[in-house]
């Protein structure tokens, strides 16, 4: 069953997740510099971020794999550096690299870890049928995990990170290396475990995927959090020029309709499309003042089909955030790199 | 045109730090050696008798320098290119078979090459002392640099055939130790037999570049019992290993192709959902049948240990069962021989062969089973997902540590009847027995905590268990090179000092093996085992805390 983010309904709206002001210094490095962040029951939190902006270390602090220099981080209440045994519990890990065994068959590799968690065995073997078929890896019971495919080995990794029934599940970098059929069925899974009352907080580099799961989105960089919201806000907060698209009936009318635009926008940035019929501008301008466009559109008795504003994705956030500090690092723009 | 694998592996290897400490270590050793046994008097110089000594000691530290150190490169060598998928790409590329296994053996003799250079400024030494004649000199480098050719080609053959790094280092290891120590012992066993028979355990003990070299410097060899052979071991040695060379190098290449990249995953087949004459057969054949489906881990029962046995290939039941009734088989058919040819046998050589089997049992399983304790997990990954469960890391290696005593308790409790009907035979034995037990027990504990302890200041799996093998082996085979050296350069004082150190001279002196006699090493050896043992635990205690605390 698919499911979309908006029909997920949160169980509790108490933050299950709360970080206040976490630091992690590494010498006179700092992976991650006073981070703050919320996340409430039933959740889905992308975390995204560049090679080395602390995604990872953020994500051993709340398993306990990592301790902070300052701040603190708390799972359902439960302090993740001084109740490290208790988080456990409380928490599902998939970190990004599978941790697979020679000779070991997908549901010897879940019992050992049903066992590792303490489950009962009579109950034990009860979750293990049940997340075998939750996850949709029955059918491979027997197969060996170090012969799984990446995107099996993904879906044997969430069934074992649910056998303890955790609250929250924290998965890292799932949809790497999925083909497009085994993203989609990863995507309905994560969607699912939600919809069943799961907070999770995952993380990718595949940006649209996670547009697509996650209701709420923190771009890291640098160890810093510069954005956390849903990805409207987050776009909203990047970018306060719209991009607004007129659509046209004909081609023929696409220099008119520019000429109409430019002259009210006067310094926005305008570009013609005359292949698609379309002409897209970008403005700071009021609701009142795309009004008066589209006004002076008709008037001129011009056949505008649509006059729409183009969202900003997920990626187009993410550049924003993470050009200006490659530029301040000094790596050359794709431009100067090809002179 | 250069081969561009000898450029990858001699040039990268040489470049390493690691490469560079150890041809230090090795030049400063050669020349303390020379250094420490050179003569003080005039009188015994001109004899040259000094120098002979000093050569022949500087001669068996070599081969035991290549024995021990140089397996680790070729057999790491094509599984490792197998493993990371580099093979499928160099099988893609003009180079052919031939090429890729030449720049592969070449490297490696390379690197041997260079670490026998190194040695000969203590050879020239030793020359320049006088009493040494050129052949001398020339045939012990013969022997050495055969003994390299076929190490590295039988090696590299192993490693085509090895599914892991380790796997590939551990049956190295184990075809080294057969070749050099394990081919004496019809020998010893059966000396003096004549006919077919003698010949043929004459040709087999010249497989044994121990006993080449041995013959080369005037020694009897290691199974002659103090007696002189008049075959020349050099030659057959020299005859038997060139063919051994080439059989093995076109045995490799011909492996060399992409049949060994070209494997679908396992489908993994249950026994319990074939037929019942399948099973059957199958139960027949294995008792234990590793393909049957397995049962949920129990209440008690420690989930690392049980995981530990099922991630092993070899330490799988069917394997353990096998190897279980293979120690008891043998340790009651000497016995069973004791009784009838108690002759030319006695109670003492059967406990002496009993013991050296279960030593090399012991030598070459306990490091694979505990030097990657750690390692083999920070490898895969599986440390992180062993952290993010409610286990205590103390619960994780103690389960890691049961699975491995359960495995030498089996081993060694299969020998326990041979050890029973030598007791019935002559109940005189009984206090040797109990000791040899303690003995075997000590060194059990020892290997397992000492290879544990070296395995976990490693990340690689590959790298742990060829360290782990390198100072077990150390420990076992040196002080037994030092014995070899007894009455000439070594006095009974120094000899009994090494030997104290020794598990396997420690369990023969107690059973009364000839030549280990007029050793008095218990319970000295027990003591210096126990704390040696003591000092390996506390270092895995340290590395263990070091790598499970959260960073």
């Amino acid at each position: 069953m698919t499911v979309s983010p908006t029909q997920i309904s949160p169980v509790k709206n108490e933050p299950v997740v709360v970080i206040r002001n976490l630091t992690k210094k590494y010498g006179d490095y700092t992976a991650l510099e006073d981070l703050n962040l919320t996340l409430s029951a039933g959740q889905i939190l992308g975390l995204i971020g560049p090679n080395g902006a602390g995604k990872t270390t953020a994500i051993k602090i709340l398993v306990g794999l990592s301790r902070p220099t300052s701040g603190t981080a708390t799972i359902a209440g439960v302090d993740c550096v001084g109740e490290s045994k208790r988080i456990k519990q409380l928490v599902g890990y998939m970190p990004d690299k599978f941790g697979s065994y020679d000779n070991m068959r997908v549901r010897e590799y879940l019992d050992f870890f049903g066992a590792a968690f303490q489950i009962p065995r009579q109950e034990r073997i009860h979750r293990i049928d049940e997340v075998m078929e939750m996850t949709g890896v029955s059918y491979m019971r027997d197969r060996y995990v170090d012969a799984l495919s990446h995107g099996m080995a993904q879906k044997v990794g969430i069934a074992r990170i649910l056998l303890h029934d955790p609250e929250m599940l924290i998965l890292d970098e799932p949809a790497n290396g999925l083909d497009p059929q085994a993203r989609i069925e990863m995507r309905d899974l994560l969607l699912n475990l939600a919809q069943m009352g799961k907070t999770l907080l995952v993380t990718s580099h595949i940006l649209p995927e996670l547009s697509r799961i996650c209701d709420h989105v923190a771009i890291l960089t640098h160890g810093k959090l510069r954005a956390h919201g849903t990805v409207k806000e987050i776009g909203q907060q990047v970018s306060q020029q719209r991009t607004v698209e007129v659509q046209l009936a004909n081609e023929e009318c696409v220099p008119a309709a520019a000429k109409i635009v430019r002259g009210i926008i006067l310094h926005g940035e305008v570009t013609e499309s005359p292949a698609e019929a379309v002409v897209r501008f970008r403005t700071d301008r009021s609701e009142e003042a795309l009004g008066q466009i589209l006004k002076a559109l008709m008037d001129a008795s011009l056949p505008v089909t649509q006059f729409r504003e183009l969202q900003t994705d997920l990626e187009e956030a993410f550049m924003s955030f993470a050009r200006p500090q490659k530029e301040a690092e000094g790596a050359p723009s794709m431009a100067e790199a090809k002179a | 045109m250069a081969n561009p694998i000898i450029q990858r592996e001699l040039i990268s290897v040489l470049r390493q730090r690691r490469t560079v400490i150890v041809q230090c270590v090795l030049a400063v050793g050669f020349v303390l050696l020379i250094a420490i046994r050179w003569p003080t008097e005039p009188r015994m110089a001109l004899s040259g008798l000094r120098s002979q000594e000093v050569f022949r000691l500087f001669a068996y530290g070599l081969l035991a320098t290549v024995l021990l150190l140089l397996p680790v490169a070729p057999a790491t060598s094509i599984v490792r290119e197998r493993t990371r998928g580099t093979l499928g790409l160099l099988l893609n590329t003009p180079l052919g078979p031939w090429q890729i296994f030449g720049g592969k053996f070449l490297a490696t003799i390379g690197l041997a090459g260079q670490l026998l250079i190194l040695s000969l400024p203590a050879a020239a030494a030793c020359y320049a002392l006088g009493g040494i004649y050129p052949s001398d000199v020339f045939a012990t480098y013969l022997i050495l640099g055969l003994t390299v050719l076929l190490i590295t080609s039988s090696s590299l053959l192993i490693s085509t055939y090895s599914a892991s790094a380790d796997a590939a280092v551990r049956w190295s290891y184990g075809f080294i130790l057969t070749i050099s120590v394990l081919t004496v012992l019809p020998h010893y066993l059966l000396l003096g037999t004549g006919g077919f028979t003698g010949t043929v355990i004459s040709w087999i003990r010249a497989l044994s570049p121990i006993s080449a070299m041995m013959s080369l410097h005037g020694a009897a060899d290691l199974g002659s019992a103090g007696l002189a052979t008049t075959e020349n071991i050099v030659l057959r040695f020299s005859a038997i290993s060139s063919i051994a060379v080439v059989v093995t190098s076109l045995w490799t290449i011909s492996r060399l192709n992409f049949s060994l990249v070209d494997s679908a995953r396992d489908s993994g087949m249950i026994a319990d959902d074939q037929s019942l004459g399948v099973r059957s057969l199958r139960r027949a054949f294995f008792i234990i049948d590793p393909k049957r489906r397995s049962g949920y881990i129990g209440p008690l029962t420690n989930p690392v240990m049980v995981k530990e046995f099922r991630c092993r290939k070899f330490g799988r039941l069917h394997w353990l069962l096998r190897l279980i009734a293979i120690c008891g088989i043998i340790s009651l058919a000497l016995t069973i021989l004791t009784t009838t040819q108690t002759v030319s046998w006695d109670v003492a050589s059967v406990g002496g062969i009993m013991v050296v089997l279960q030593v090399a049992l012991i030598v070459l399983i306990t490091p694979s089973l505990a030097a990657g304790l750690i390692a083999t997990e920070h490898e895969t990954g599986g440390w992180v997902l062993l952290q993010s469960t409610p286990m205590s890391i103390w619960r994780i290696v103690w389960g890691k540590i049961l699975s491995v005593i359960l495995t030498l308790g089996l081993i060694l409790l299969a020998t326990l009847p041979g050890y029973l009907v030598m007791v019935a035979i002559d109940p005189g034995q009984w206090f040797q027995v109990r000791r040899v037990a303690i003995c075997l027990l000590m060194t059990a504990l020892f290997v397992m905590l000492c290879s544990a302890a070296v395995g976990s200041l490693f990340r690689k799996t590959v790298s742990a268990t060829a360290a782990a093998y390198a100072v077990v082996l150390i420990v076992c085979a040196a002080p037994l090179l030092i014995w070899l050296g007894r009455g000439a350069p070594f006095g009974h004082s120094t000899v009994e000092k090494a030997l104290l150190v020794n598990p396997i001279a420690a369990g023969f002196s107690v059973i009364r093996v000839p030549g280990f006699t007029e050793y008095n090493l218990v319970p000295a050896n027990w003591w210096i085992l126990g704390a040696g043992s003591l000092l390996c635990f506390l270092l895995l205690v340290w590395r263990t805390h070091r790598v499970s605390r959260p960073q």
